[in-house]
């Protein structure tokens, strides 16, 4: 959208037109008939139409007219953009009635709903171990109408294959986000995760299990159960930022389970039942003009995690996650991003606190393949403790006003993704290169966004 | 007709530019005029105020219209006039008139009219009569068009990164920042942001004309 009134001023100024045009030749069919400048009138009540899920007092939130006061037409755009911009409704239409008496007016805000119940998640893989496996999340952007955030999603593995007998591989998650908490007009945000998850990581001697000839039931394998939450609690220290603090309380159960063949390196879990304790902060930065296809601003969020004894748990360790995209604007409408991230762990963290390699790659030349809700379906079981990545994806813009598919882009992407046991030691070869890239159709819909991707077959095939 | 500075020129450019999802332009009914050497239009854009609108422009609030005509050589993009003109429309609710503010070069400071009806209303914005485009004998032996834009309640973009904030708000699927491979995006509220504001934008282009085709008076 143009800065019309800016362009305007401009033409006005200096234009063609202005300067030589004849007094005579007034673009005007008639003359002034009422000089005088509106009158300004007073809100004597605000009314909100149309609204069947929302709470009013979820849209009043974020109103910035008052009963009482004069009418501010800058005030009713504002309020009408910020209300677009939750993504509750489709339409948000403004207008003034006649109020009780002359010089008060009824301030209306007429509003049509969206639907706001998305799948977030549609997980579909088949691996040796596990010959297929799938999941779904749905997300709630507007739950209770209160404009809070829950979303949940699950992944289904079943028993893995060759131990039809063995307990199925399986993970749930979770999650409640309240972004606007209104505590006294701080601008707190608050939030609540759950997870419960039953996996198992191969220990093979060598990350493809070649020696078992695909005969994965008689590979050794780490059997581990996860139930836990996190509580999460922070500010809004500006209009793009949250600065969020939260404490992580997790069960681990392990077993490892002996093979055919002695098992190799382990992951790194403790035997039996353990406990994590951890605090984690957060900053994060998102100044993105739009999710779907941003074109301009950036994101940065930083992520700490310390989980000590002190705590009240067994593991200690320290994790640090810094990740950075930039968006920019290219002729055509065409979009690039950059995008780099950094991580390191320090201390005993359990094998899923540290950094799966395929999770960071568009794909991977090896066993390896990315996890679905951190749970591995690969025979490669090697989780690192130091990441960098850096990227790029080129955006082509195929549409933007379908119908049900109303948006799409081509997007070409490329990542060189580095990830290594420790500190000192070189590359874990994950895959045979570290570089990977993509050719994705992405579509935005009404229940979601499709991210139809190259990639992600070939991770399967390759 | 006065050629427009380098700069000036570019940011018209963009003004007049169809933008991203705006229909190819309408042809558009006009009339030239030469009146004491200068090149005077008249631009028919009733397409742009369908009976719809009138529900909009009585709203009790103040509705914007932008109009840019513009005098393109035939088979070009590159505007050599100009003209701009922004008429804002309110109806008084307890008057029940519809008051006008047009600014335009002939009167940046703004001059105010009142209808007492939609319909005067309407048969004020859908004819600019006395565009000013310049001098006539800047046409020369050339072919010409003139691209009328309307925009009705055009939002900028400073105003929309003002009520912007922040808007990804995290997911079940992932913790600490880590990612998590689906099919589908991970970001449920991808599609939840991005809802058009409402402006219109109408583009209008006349036929190719030549000096010869411009009525002397």
């Amino acid at each position: 959208m143009l800065p019309l009134r800016a362009l305007l001023a401009a033409a006005l100024l200096g234009g063609a037109a202005s300067a030589q045009a004849p007094a005579a030749q007034d673009a005007s069919p008639a003359s002034p008939a009422a000089p005088e400048a509106p009158r300004r009138y007073v809100v004597e009540r605000v009314a909100l139409e149309g609204l069947t899920r929302t709470k009013p007092s979820a849209v009043q939130r974020h109103l910035s007219v008052r009963e009482g006061q004069a009418l501010d037409e800058a005030a009713v755009l504002a309020s009408r953009l910020r209300l677009l911009q939750l993504g509750w409704f489709s339409t948000v239409e403004t207008r003034v009635q006649k109020g009780s008496e002359r010089g008060l007016v009824v301030l209306v805000f007429s509003f049509t709903e969206r639907n706001t119940i998305v799948v977030s998640d549609l997980v579909l893989g088949s691996t040796g171990p596990q010959p297929f496996y799938g999941g779904l999340g749905l997300s709630d952007g507007n739950f209770l109408g209160q404009g809070l955030a829950l979303g949940g999603a699950f992944v289904y593995g079943g028993p893995p294959a060759g131990q039809p007998l063995a307990p199925s591989r399986f993970a749930v998650r979770g999650a409640f986000f309240d972004p606007d908490l209104d505590a006294g007009g701080l601008p707190l945000v608050l939030g609540l995760s759950g997870v419960l998850l039953r996996g198992e990581e191969l220990a093979c001697p060598d990350p493809n299990c070649n020696g078992f000839q695909g005969r994965y039931g008689d590979a050794p394998r780490v059997r581990y159960d996860r139930l836990g939450g996190e509580l999460t609690a922070g500010i809004r220290p500006g209009p793009f930022e949250r600065l969020l603090a939260g404490f992580r309380v997790e069960r681990v159960t392990s077993e490892v389970q002996q093979g055919a063949e002695a098992a190799g390196p382990l992951p790194s879990i403790r035997p039996g039942q353990s406990l994590i304790t951890a605090l984690a902060a957060t900053y994060d930065r998102d100044t993105r003009s739009d999710l779907f296809l941003p074109t301009d601003g950036s994101r940065l969020s930083v992520n700490v995690t310390f989980a000590s004894p002190a705590l009240g748990g067994d593991y200690e360790y320290a994790r640090l996650l810094v990740q950075l995209e930039t968006d920019h604007r290219l002729p055509w409408g065409h979009g690039l991003r950059l995008q780099g991230a950094a991580g390191t762990v320090q201390g005993e963290a359990p094998f899923f606190d540290r950094f799966y390699a395929a999770d960071w790659a568009y794909f991977t030349i090896g066993p390896a393949v990315g996890r679905a809700l951190e749970l591995n379906f690969s025979t490669d079981s090697r989780y690192d403790a130091v990441l960098a990545l850096a990227g790029t994806e080129y955006a082509v813009p195929l549409w933007s006003s379908g119908g049900f598919f109303h948006r799409g882009y081509l997007a070409l992407g490329a990542r060189w993704t580095w990830t290594a046991a420790t500190s000192r030691t070189g590359r874990t070869p994950a895959s045979s290169t570290p570089f990977s890239a993509d050719v994705a159709l992405r579509l935005d819909t009404p229940v979601g966004s499709f991210n139809v991707s190259t990639a992600y077959a070939l991770d399967i095939f390759l | 007709m006065t050629r427009l500075a380098t700069p000036l020129l570019a940011a018209l450019l963009v003004a007049v530019a169809p933008p991203a999802g705006a229909a190819a332009p309408g042809p558009a009914r006009s009339a030239l005029e030469a009146r004491s050497g200068r090149l005077l239009a008249s631009v028919d854009v009733a397409p742009a105020f369908p009976p719809e609108l009138q529900k909009q422009l009585a709203n009790g609030l103040t509705n914007v219209i932008a109009l840019h005509v513009a005098l393109l050589p035939d088979g070009e993009e590159r505007p050599i006039a100009i003209f701009g003109r922004t008429i804002d429309v309110l109806y008084d609710v307890w008057e029940e008139t519809f008051g006008v503010l047009v600014k335009d070069p002939q009167t940046p400071l703004g001059r105010r009219q009142t209808f007492r009806t939609y319909r005067e209303l309407r048969a004020f914005l859908t004819e600019a009569r006395g565009v000013d485009l310049g001098p006539v004998a800047d046409l020369g032996n050339g072919r010409w068009v003139l691209q009328t834009r309307v925009e009705v309640n055009p939002v900028s973009k400073e105003l929309l990164e003002r009520t912007r904030e922040f808007i990804a708000n995290p997911t079940a699927a992932g913790r600490g920042g880590g990612p998590s491979r689906s099919v589908l995006g991970t970001m449920a509220s991808y599609l939840l942001r991005g809802a058009d504001p409402g402006a219109d934008v109408h583009l209008f282009r006349s036929g190719p004309f030549t000096a010869g085709d411009v009525e002397r008076r």
